[in-house]
């Protein structure tokens, strides 16, 4: 029971020389080489607010626990972008097509993970956002 | 302007139906189809558990980037905290007051990825006071 996430990074031309960079973890439990093995699988939502909604919810007992979040913005709009929060501090703007992978630690319950269509108007139309979250914390499954 | 690509691979047999997610996007400039042009690639070596700036708003002249960390220790004991906002020192740390916020922690051989708005500093704590690598690259 394994998930791996691999990520490549290409450019022939940001540098004098090309970058090519790929780089594969397995995840793991905390601080150990036992796969996770708990995930919420791939969701979709629709975002249609400029307002922060709540993608995934903390729970201080994921605190010292591994979990790995997966948010992509799937608008095929570059210009529509998603701010993501973690306790209101703004981590950054997810453009049409980015994504973004990271460990998620919940220091505490206000630790959730928020979302907001920044640039969304009646006129934009929703923007589609899928994420997954890959986990050991059993008390996660009635908080996602 | 440059091209530059990001693919992610997710692959995961954790539900019966196995997962396989596979995405592409170019590093553009903010709301735009320009592409990214300045890259930073940095390899550091922390010798204490301090909480330190790993990436300073100061060392980047725009309001969106992407940025990859990494740990590429193979000793599960070292790993890194991850936080936005300002860096504590040896300083009380994390107790909730501080202007900083935890996103998660690294564990050994992992990676992350994310847009991020340039506004408060990206810091981190390593988990011993051991030798411990750290990589980054941001494209802006």
């Amino acid at each position: 029971m394994a998930t791996t996430a691999t990520l490549t990074l290409a450019s022939s031309d940001i540098a004098g020389d090309p970058v090519s960079v790929t780089k594969t973890a397995t995840l793991t439990k905390a601080g150990s080489l036992i796969d996770l093995d708990q995930s919420t699988g791939l969701s979709r939502v629709h975002l249609r607010s400029a307002t922060n909604k709540v993608l995934l919810a903390a729970n201080a007992e994921g605190n010292n626990l591994a979990a790995k979040v997966y948010i992509i913005n799937k608008s095929t709009d570059a210009s529509l972008y998603v701010t993501v929060t973690i306790n209101a501090q703004t981590i950054g703007k997810l453009y049409g097509g980015d994504f973004m992978f990271i460990p998620w630690s919940q220091t505490d319950t206000a630790a959730s993970i928020e979302v907001a269509a920044t640039s969304w108007t009646a006129s934009t139309g929703d923007i589609p956002v899928e994420y997954a979250l890959f986990h050991e914390d059993t008390d996660f499954l009635t908080n996602a | 302007m440059a091209t530059t690509n990001a693919t992610i691979d997710l692959a995961s047999d954790i539900t019966d139906s196995s997962l396989a997610v596979s995405n592409t996007t170019q590093l553009n400039t903010a709301g735009t189809t320009t592409g990214v042009n300045t890259l930073t690639s940095v390899t550091k070596v922390l010798s204490s558990t301090d909480h330190v700036d790993l990436i300073t708003t100061g060392s980047v002249s725009t309001t969106h980037a992407y940025v990859y960390i990494n740990n590429p220790s193979t000793d599960e004991s070292q790993y890194f905290h991850v936080h936005i906002g300002n860096a504590v020192g040896s300083g009380t740390y994390d107790d909730g007051t501080l202007p900083t916020e935890e996103i998660g922690t690294l564990y050994a051989g992992d990676w992350m990825w994310f847009p991020w708005d340039v506004d408060d500093d990206i810091t981190i704590k390593p988990s011993t006071s051991d030798d411990m690598t750290v990589e980054y690259m941001v494209f802006s």
